[in-house]
């Protein structure tokens, strides 16, 4: 009958979660009976021989095996991946994306009326038969002089850039541009022409 | 480990196929063992572990980090190996075998001076032998002893594989024992 009781003490033990008192109750049963003893040996054989069981292999082309049987990751995936392993070019394209829309977008809202930006409007000269916007002899523009859908005759001086976006820019024997002058046309001009404005708002210049 | 473990799942679960690899490599034997132990021959084991990562890579989205790996793959192979068995033959009880051992032998005395026997050399018919007596329990008890004793894993971690309450795990460690006992004692 005792032993019975002992039989759930043996487990505790095996389990390495047996109290001390029930422990030392365990061992003193043990030392006078011979069955508990044995069956106590019986059942950690029984656990040696399961342990010893040899650690058997799984074949080396395993890996090989399951690869084969994954299946192969679509073009989507492949690209997304790809995107997400190349974080810095995956941010350019998107920039570039955005800003060609953009830089396109101003191209094509464009309207054909003849638009100036200049800081001296009042000493310009407007030309509305021919289009055309005239800096006199002996005027001074300071700053930039930007002409839309029209030409640009120069014939005195401006302090700065002279731009004719679908036009030209004519300069007079007289005329003095401290930056450049430039006539854009064509599209790719105009896009060359906002990076490069970028370009000199992100870079500061000291003059 | 635990670690280098966590680094390779995320990686894996972001589409890494080398880390994917790793994890096979850290696995493949040990699930390997486990499918061999419960079905007790080398195909069926290598095809049960084969589905297991095949299982794991498709489920990888659904595994929640916050549980070791080892806990989730662990209860993949373990499930697959008893729904397998389930189809091919049916159980055995194991609730009757369970009696009391008497009579003496004196094998068990000699036993008693085996140090570690581990050590000692495993002859192909002791291999047999215990793979007998382990496919003679119940699917239940058997992933459960492996788990315990060849995969050498906690009480708790088998109770967090297999989600039954640890006092369950030791109700079945107890039976298991029993019951291999009877198997082996006169081994």
């Amino acid at each position: 009958m005792e032993c019975r009781e002992m039989s759930v003490l043996i487990h505790e033990f095996l389990d390495g979660e047996i109290d001390e008192l029930s422990n030392q109750k365990l061992q003193t049963h043990m030392r006078t009976c011979a069955s508990c003893r044995q069956h106590l040996q019986e059942l950690q054989r029984a656990i040696a021989f399961v342990q010893s069981a040899s650690h058997i292999q799984v074949s080396p082309d395993f890996t090989a095996r399951v690869f084969a049987q994954l299946p192969t990751p679509t073009r989507k995936k492949r690209f997304s991946s790809w995107l997400r392993n190349h974080p810095f070019l995956t941010a350019a394209a998107v920039f570039l994306f955005l800003m060609t829309g953009s830089t396109m977008a101003n191209w094509y809202e464009r309207d054909n009326t003849l638009q100036i930006a200049s800081s001296n409007m009042d000493k310009l000269k407007i030309d509305r038969t021919r289009n055309v916007v005239v800096v006199p002899a002996g005027t001074t523009i300071d700053g930039d002089l930007v002409v839309r859908n029209g030409n640009v005759e120069v014939q005195g001086e401006v302090r700065g850039n002279v731009v004719a976006i679908e036009g030209k820019v004519v300069l007079a024997s007289t005329a003095h541009v401290a930056g450049s002058a430039e006539s854009i046309e064509a599209i790719f001009e105009w896009i060359w022409y906002e990076v490069k404005n970028i370009g000199n708002d992100l870079l500061p210049v000291f003059p | 480990m635990d670690f280098v473990e966590k680094r390779l799942t995320q990686r894996a679960k972001r589409g890494d196929r080398e880390a994917f690899a790793e994890l096979i490599e850290i696995y493949k034997d040990k699930i390997f063992q486990l499918a061999y132990r419960m079905v007790g021959n080398r195909q069926d084991a290598e095809d049960i572990a084969q589905e297991t990562f095949l299982r794991v890579y498709a489920n990888l989205h659904t595994y929640d980090e916050s549980y070791k790996f080892s806990t989730w793959i662990y209860r993949i192979a373990t499930n697959l190996c008893i729904d397998r068995g389930r189809k091919k033959r049916p159980d055995f009880s194991l609730d009757e075998e369970v009696e009391p051992g008497q009579g003496m032998d004196w094998y068990s005395r000699l036993s008693s001076n085996e140090k570690n026997p581990a050590d000692s050399l495993v002859t192909q018919e002791l291999q047999e032998t215990v793979q007998d007596a382990l496919s003679h329990l119940a699917p239940k008890y058997r992933s459960i002893m492996i788990l315990r004793y060849i995969e050498d894993l906690s009480l708790q971690e088998i109770s967090d594989i297999v989600k039954l309450p640890v006092t369950t795990i030791k109700t079945r460690i107890h039976r298991g024992r029993e019951a291999l006992r009877s198997k082996l004692r006169f081994m």
